[in-house]
């Protein structure tokens, strides 16, 4: 089943690659066989997106070889790795919203000029079959705009399938995947693999790395630190090589016992978001976690706690007081604070420094009568990189400039900066690293710790089982159960999926 | 957009946008000078070297020069505001009509009238804000609104004029030698930098402008700060109306027509980015003056007086110092990916 002695299909050797001052790749060196899947590991920042990038041509490497099928590779574009035959699925759909999905597939595989004639009934006939290879069970013929994210990821792979590409690199592909798209994209992969294509697979979920892959080459600061066959390694061995260290225990223990209440929900919905009737409590120095498929209303319940989507039923205690924030302001003046989920697009304004950035969320308490103070700023900017370890230039970077983990901890460091009494996190460790998850998995626990009453909302079930006090589990909408922290993972997915009963 | 570091070192002074676009100023100026001063038969110094004419250019920009103030801070929002010329005609009716047959003191028409011009920002906030409105819109609309109402007070035909020379003085007279207006110009100048670079508003405008749903889930008050600019603009606009109306002494329903695209331009000349989040307040100056000094360098020069197309020449040289500027602007990427291309083989 397993290729090992076949040929390699394409070698990087020597890859260094430099964006200003900043080395994001140190001398890389990588090799894909035909019919293998290899995974790709690293922290965030360790170089990935950069090696990936590399390969489809889009960056060009300051220094080092490529070689595919034995043939050295000259300079790269996006449109010559295609005719080679190298193809990508991104983290990110970049699909056009407001055409069909035949016609996104269309446009991506069909050759030929601005004048050809299309032939609509083939086009949407492909379209379909690659669907079904892919396991969606939409129609081509529904705009892309009315797909839910891990649909329209579907389509990028349907995508990449089509194109019959040799080699192929997924970028992430389960990141929003429910578990039944998941087996189904598995399938595809161990086909594609039998069929004699080179996968390169990125995930930061090692249990898939282990289920699916052959061999993994781990990347730790722009180099590569080793290539191994994923038989020979185990988890902890693969998580130490990555961080460069050991990483003892994964989810801190609770330390505290939780104190009074400080959030209350009795009956609270909101029709416009699709959260009815949620009653739970949360106390002092407790995680309560919010567990769930998605589009269960985990995040539109935490909206409408933060005021983006204001209550219309029920009612809110904040430490005993009524609250019924209709904006995200009015809720950051009482005390609550929203971790949002989408942090390129919510957490960070990304054009902005770090500085700016960590301050936003608190202007009338270090800005008194609206007047800027630059020390007061830096300051505080400089602390909160000290505190949460973030990696940067300095508070001047822009928050573009940042890996995805590190935004992550200035869009947390903003919300902490608010003193807040109630904290919701919303998938906190999405897309981040096994280093700097642990990191964040203490931080949360030492906020805890501190007072602050913690929900946390994952659709990552060992940190779920891991890091919570106590488990909401929420369907349709609604909370469908409370259970205990530590229950078993197979109480809470039959609670999520509604077989409770 | 360096204001916070500045410890940054010389590099990031002297290749800063607004210092290339002062050194384009001091060329013009300098060019101008040369090619625009004569002497005519009676041996007097004429044209463009003259303190005279300098002041003059002083005058005329104080108008244009208070709308591109009042629209820094919508572009910073991602917003824009075509109303302001008209609002500027709208405000000069009200003031003279509030003065003339409402038989209101000078100095309260005045208040009320600046009062009026808010109210009239604050109609555009409202449309952008509550109903959620693009202001590219609003604003095209309430452009030709003000403008409407403006001929419909006065019937189209009705000039205010005959304004007290106290009034004038304003407009028309010098103060601590300077153009009265000037020291007018300069407290707003002033005011607007404070406001866009020395506190929260200034931050909230531009985070607004890179990430209007960044900005609202940092729980900054979105709605409000956006309406702020408008209603600042309106105000702003009606100060220029009474400077205008001080500098000509009379007020007409045409005031301001079309100066909303010069004042455009002189903002974007000066930096700030259309799509918001990036510019300044001293680079509005500067495009200002740049504008200023190309329109009345041209009406100097023998060359263009002879054809007679001062009018004509200098919308043909701002249009293109402008498109100069924002090929400018995307200069230093071009050079960059040269300098990177030969590596690459």
């Amino acid at each position: 089943m397993r290729h090992e002695t076949a040929a390699p299909l394409l070698t990087l050797a020597g890859i260094k690659k430099s964006y200003g001052a900043v080395r994001a790749l140190q001398g890389v060196d990588f090799e894909l066989r035909a019919g293998e899947v290899h995974a790709l590991l690293g922290e965030n920042g360790a170089g990935k997106s950069t090696l990936i990038n590399v390969i489809t041509g889009a960056r060009t490497p300051d220094a080092g070889t490529m070689t595919l099928a034995g043939r050295p590779l000259g300079e790269l574009t996006p449109a010559v790795t295609r005719a080679l035959g190298i193809a990508c699925v991104h983290q990110q759909p970049a699909l056009f919203a407001d055409l069909t999905v035949a016609e996104n597939i269309g446009l991506r595989l069909e050759g030929g000029g601005p004048w050809r004639w299309v032939d609509w009934r083939r086009r949407g006939q492909e379209a379909e079959q690659l669907l079904r290879r892919v396991g969606a069970d939409f129609p081509a013929n529904r705009t892309v705009r009315e797909l839910s994210m891990p649909e329209q990821q579907l389509v990028e792979i349907a995508c990449v399938l089509g194109s019959g590409a040799r080699i192929i690199i997924m970028d992430e592909p389960t990141a929003s995947l429910t578990h039944r798209e998941q087996a189904r994209l598995f399938t595809v992969v161990r086909e594609l693999r039998a069929a004699g294509t080179g996968v390169i697979y990125i995930s930061h979920r090692l249990e898939e790395i282990f289920s699916l892959a052959d061999r993994v080459t781990v990347l730790r600061d722009g180099e590569s630190v080793g290539t191994q066959a994923v038989r020979d390694i185990t988890e902890a061995g693969l998580i130490k090589l990555m961080v460069g260290r050991e990483v003892a225990q994964l989810y801190p223990p609770a330390e505290s016992a939780p104190g009074e209440t400080v959030l209350e929900l009795k009956g609270v919905g909101c029709r416009r978001a699709g959260v009815r009737d949620v009653s739970f409590a949360v106390r002092a120095g407790e995680i309560f976690g919010l567990a769930g498929l998605v589009g269960a209303g985990r995040t539109e319940l935490a909206r409408t706690l933060f005021g983006l989507t204001p209550a219309d039923a029920g009612e809110i205690f904040l430490q005993g007081a009524r609250i019924h924030p209709r904006s995200a302001s009015e809720a950051v003046a009482l005390g609550v604070a929203y971790v949002p989920e989408d942090r390129r697009r919510h957490g960070v304004v990304l054009e902005m420094p770090i500085a700016h950035n960590v301050t936003m969320a608190i202007h009338p308490r270090v800005f008194p009568g609206a007047w800027l103070r630059f020390g007061a700023e830096e300051g505080l900017a400089c602390q909160a990189i000290r505190d949460l370890a973030v990696k940067c230039s300095g508070p001047d970077a822009p928050g573009s400039s940042l890996s995805g983990g590190n935004q992550q901890k200035v869009s947390l460091a903003r919300w902490l900066a608010t003193k807040p009494k109630l904290l919701i996190l919303d998938e906190p460790t999405q897309g981040v690293d096994v280093g700097a998850k642990s990191e964040i998995h203490r931080i949360i626990r030492r906020l805890a710790k501190e007072g602050l009453a913690v929900i946390m909302i994952s659709s990552d079930l060992p940190e779920v089982l891991g890091m919570s006090d106590r488990i909401g589990v929420m369907r349709g909408g609604t909370l469908s159960a409370i259970l205990p922290g530590g229950s078993d993972p197979h109480t809470v997915m039959a609670a999520a999926l509604g077989q409770a009963k | 957009m360096n204001q916070n570091s500045p410890s940054a070192g010389w590099k990031s002074v002297v290749l800063r946008y607004e210092t290339l676009l002062l050194a384009v100023l001091v060329v013009e100026w300098f060019f101008f000078y040369h090619y625009g001063t004569t002497v005519n038969r009676k041996g007097v110094v004429v044209g463009f070297g003259t303190l005279d004419r300098q002041f003059d250019i002083l005058r005329h920009s104080c108008e244009i020069g208070l709308l591109a103030l009042a629209l820094t801070p919508v572009i910073l929002t991602a917003g824009i505001d075509l109303s302001v010329g008209s609002l500027l005609g709208l405000c000069a009716i009200i003031f003279g009509k509030l003065w003339r047959e409402g038989g209101l003191e000078l100095p309260l028409a005045a208040v009320l009238t600046l009062l009026a011009g808010a109210l009239a920002g604050g109609l555009n906030a409202g449309l952008i804000t509550r109903l959620r409105l693009p202001p590219l819109i609003v604003t095209l609309g309430t452009y030709s609104l003000f403008r409407g109402l403006a001929e419909a007070l006065t019937h189209g035909a009705v000039t205010y004029t005959d304004f007290p020379a106290e009034f004038l003085f304003f407009g028309q007279e010098r103060w601590l030698g300077l153009p009265t207006q000037a020291w007018l110009f300069l407290l707003a100048a002033i005011a607007v930098w404070v406001l866009v670079h020395r506190t929260t508003f200034g931050r909230s405008f531009r985070a607004i402008g890179f990430s209007p749903e960044g900005a609202r889930y940092a729980g900054l008050p979105v709605g409000h700060r956006t309406g702020l600019v408008y209603v600042l603009a309106g105000l702003i606009a009606a100060l220029a109306a009474l400077i205008y109306t001080a500098r000509l002494g009379q007020a007409k329903a045409d005031a301001g027509t079309g100066y909303e695209l010069f004042a455009i331009t002189a903002v974007v000349l000066g930096g700030t980015s259309i799509f918001g989040g990036r510019g300044s307040v001293s680079g509005t100056l500067l495009g200002v003056a740049a504008i200023a000094v190309l329109k009345n360098g041209l009406a100097c020069l023998p060359v263009v007086i002879r054809m007679n197309a001062a009018e004509e020449m200098s919308g043909m040289f701002t249009g293109a110092l402008l498109l100069l500027a924002l090929a400018g602007s995307i200069l230093p990427n071009i050079l960059s990916t040269l300098r990177l291309r030969p590596q690459a083989g």
